[in-house]
């Protein structure tokens, strides 16, 4: 039995709760109050992860914190289609890691701005959105020549947790103030990971309409 | 000493109390950067338990708190803080729903609230669902003590509150009190002759962005507060981008500057109510006739 | 203005998606409908203002998110109220459209409104096209930076201004047997997108690679453009 100690608004939680959804998998939400009597700071919440942060998955009794790991360990079980973690293709493998580092850079920088513009809390507001905007343009030149080149994914011919990993923190960048106008490419992949079969929203995310 | 206001902001919000803290925020030792009505505003929470808020260099002479939140008054009072009947039944649990920041006017953010027809969509699955989608006539008039009143709201709810868990048609009341507090009541439940009570309570900060408190209170039966909190946050995420997209980000007063339909009448009635008062402060007024 | 810009190339823009654009300072949600029409709106619903960018593509409409009011294509009419089903929507309740066509493997829109616009200057044989470049600069600065030395393919051609379009540049003559014209979009008065049109055919090996250059080389430009532009005005310019 999957358990999932979440948070709805939060961008990392999301990124779990998009992968099991993917995946058909059955789980439990345990909420986690983060605003504002920070329960992720309780006695109970810090002998499950010692950062006090969510999400925390408990498989059966199997502990794990930081959404990335958590989404290599739930695309690596047994029976999961191998495309969500391509184990057996090093350079997608490789692509893979290297798409799981941008999302974390993308979600420090991207949570902290929401957190500023949300949140009220203190930010150098200008340089965050600055630096988002450098990202969203390495990316968006990494998708449109994917596109280019016949593929439409992050790391490989399919979508995989790269691509589940970075759409939260790129969809929630404007509640960071940050404008993506500039990267049509970037619209046009959150359009396609909106269309996967077993895709959820989140509060702030829209869904697309059916595609053709 | 009384806080200059030299944008001539009108008495009937420069001189009314306005939400401006969560005191259990508060309560982690957080020094508070926010601001009111155009000006900038500090609250501190000492470790004596006192509150302080200033304006630069200003001091703010009132200040004071209810329903879990800090209440300040940059003029000189001519009312209490809004004060909702139904809170004060003695049995009811009082929850409050957290703080969030938008970039747009309060003004967006109430009229946001007190539309039915985006319930379908906006909170599809939750509060509205198709093809549930058509929104039957209902009442507005002018509230008893101010502001306005919507009677006769029923809406088919998949999933009312967090405490649901099948759908059934609802029925809602709604009140403006004041420019920006804005309150519904909805059946309970568990006991249907009992009405939930949520309240969103806007602090203006500057014309084009606000803070949305919200504040719930419950008739006793089962109320999980952890759940209510959580579910108030979910619904007010999802309205939160649509109110930031919202162009332009000040509410447009004129009957003509956006398009109404029978649907909309808490909202021409509210807009004509702003206009009627004199409220500016986040608004673009009507063009003179 | 009577004039009509390049946005987008056409195959940005597929079907079933809502494109967020910016002409002129003017806002443009900008889809295509199942049938193939090209729309250019305004990015705005007539009902309560919210950005049509948030909505979705149902194949002949646009659906707004926040009512879900339905608009037709082509027309930007209303065609259904959601809140009220039973009632026809009055011919007023319309979202603002502007002219789009799609030509020479680009989407034009003129924001002109009342008077008929004239058709746009076309680009003859375009190929292939680059990655359309965002730049922080006003128009006149990227078209200087661009001028000044734009690597083209071969060592011999520059860049000029078209004779027939100002806001279009290119090596050799446009009309026949050019090598590369970059059509300027003015997005606000402080931004500026340049689109990249090619009329020689590589080797489908060789044409990623081309495309790879010339968006280094655009990128370059952009970084040029954004310098002197920030010099200009005397904000934050690092030499
Ligand atoms: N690196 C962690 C970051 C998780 C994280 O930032 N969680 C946030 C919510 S998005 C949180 O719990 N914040 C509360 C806190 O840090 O006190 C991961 O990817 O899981
Ligand atoms: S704002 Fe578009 S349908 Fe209401
Ligand atoms: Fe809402």
């Amino acid at each position: 039995m999957i358990r999932l100690y979440d948070h709805e608004l939060s961008g990392n939680c999301y990124k779990v709760r998009l992968l099991l959804s993917l995946l058909g998998e059955q789980y439990e939400r345990v909420p986690v109050d983060l605003h504002p009597i920070r329960e992720n700071r309780t006695a109970w919440f810090l002998a499950l992860n010692p950062h006090g942060q969510v999400p925390v998955l408990d498989d059966s009794g199997f502990v794990l914190c930081e959404s990335n790991a958590i989404l290599v360990y739930l695309a690596s079980r047994p029976g999961v289609p191998d495309q969500w973690y391509p184990r057996n293709d090093v350079q997608a493998l490789g692509r893979t890691a290297r798409w799981l580092e941008f999302a974390t850079r993308l979600s420090g920088i991207i949570s902290a701005a929401r957190n500023h513009d949300l949140m009220q809390e203190q930010a150098d507001i200008g340089a965050l959105r600055s630096k988002a905007r450098s990202l969203l343009r390495v990316l968006d030149e990494h998708l449109w020549f994917t596109e280019q080149a016949g593929r439409g994914w992050l790391a490989g011919e399919a979508p995989g947790v790269a691509d589940v990993a970075c759409f939260p923190w790129v969809m929630l960048s404007g509640e960071g103030g940050i404008d993506r106008l500039p990267w049509p490419a970037i619209a046009r992949w959150t359009d396609r990971v909106k269309r996967l079969p077993g895709f959820v929203p989140m509060s702030g995310v829209f869904p697309a309409s059916p595609g053709l | 000493m009384s806080i200059p206001n030299p944008g001539r902001i009108e008495p009937v919000l420069w001189d009314d109390w306005h939400p401006v803290a969560e005191l259990a925020a508060l309560r982690h030792g957080r020094r508070l950067d926010t601001g009111l009505l155009g000006r900038p505003l500090t609250v501190t929470l000492r470790a004596d338990g006192a509150i302080d808020a200033c304006s630069g260099p200003h001091a703010l002479p009132h200040l004071d708190t209810r329903y879990g939140f800090v209440w300040a008054c940059l003029g000189a009072p001519v009312r209490d803080i809004v004060k909702f009947a139904a809170a004060d039944e003695p049995d009811r649990i009082p929850v409050t729903g957290g703080s969030m920041a938008v970039a747009a006017s309060g003004l967006r953010a109430v009229e946001n609230f007190l539309d039915l027809g985006h319930l379908g969509y906006v909170h599809q699955g939750y509060l509205g669902e198709e093809p549930h989608t058509d929104i039957k006539p209902y009442t507005v008039g002018p509230r008893e003590g101010g502001g306005i009143r919507a009677t006769g709201c029923r809406v088919y709810q998949p999933r009312p509150s967090p405490a649901d868990t099948s759908g059934y048609e609802v029925d809602y009341i709604y009140e403006v009190h004041r420019p920006y507090i804005v309150v519904l009541y909805k059946a309970n439940p568990v006991d249907r002759t009992r009405m939930d009570l949520i309240a969103l309570l806007l602090q203006p900060v500057s014309e084009e962005s606000c803070v949305a408190h919200s504040f719930m209170s419950y008739p006793p039966h089962d109320v999980n507060e952890k759940s209510v909190r959580g579910f108030q946050q979910l619904i007010f995420g999802q309205d939160r981008p649509i109110l930031e997209n919202q162009l332009p980000k000040r509410l447009p007063l004129d009957a003509k500057a956006e398009i109404s339909v029978r649907a909309d009448s808490s909202s021409a009635h509210y807009r004509r109510w702003l206009s009627q008062l004199g409220v500016r402060f986040g608004a673009i007024p009507q063009a003179p006739a | 203005m009577n004039r009509w810009f390049a946005v987008a190339r056409g195959t940005e823009v597929p079907r079933r998606h809502v494109g967020h654009y910016l002409l002129l300072g003017q806002e443009l949600a900008v889809w295509r409908s199942d049938s193939g029409a090209i729309n250019a709106w305004e990015n705005r619903c007539p009902h309560r203002g919210v950005r049509l960018t948030l909505g979705s593509c149902e194949g002949e409409e646009l659906r707004c998110r926040y009512h879900a009011w339905r608009f037709a294509s082509v027309s930007g009419q209303c065609t259904l109220i959601p809140a009220h089903p039973g009632q026809k929507p009055a011919s007023t309740v319309r979202v603002r459209v502007f002219a789009a066509v799609e030509h020479d493997g680009f989407i034009w829109v003129n924001l002109a409104q009342g008077e008929s616009p004239t058709a746009p200057t076309r680009v003859a044989h375009v190929l292939d096209s680059t990655r359309s470049i965002f730049v922080d600069a006003p128009l006149y600065a990227v078209r200087e930076t661009l001028l000044d030395g734009y690597p083209v393919d071969s060592t011999a051609s520059r860049l000029a201004v078209w004779s027939k379009d100002a806001y279009c540049l290119s090596a050799g003559n446009p009309d026949h047997a050019a090598l590369v014209t970059f059509l300027l979009q003015p997005v606000t008065d402080f931004q500026t997108v340049i689109h990249g049109a090619l009329h020689t055919t590589v080797e489908e090996t060789a044409r990623l690679a081309r495309l790879r250059r010339h968006n280094a080389a655009m990128g370059t430009v952009r970084d040029e453009a954004e310098r002197r532009a920030a010099a200009a005005t005397g904000g934050g310019a690092t030499a």
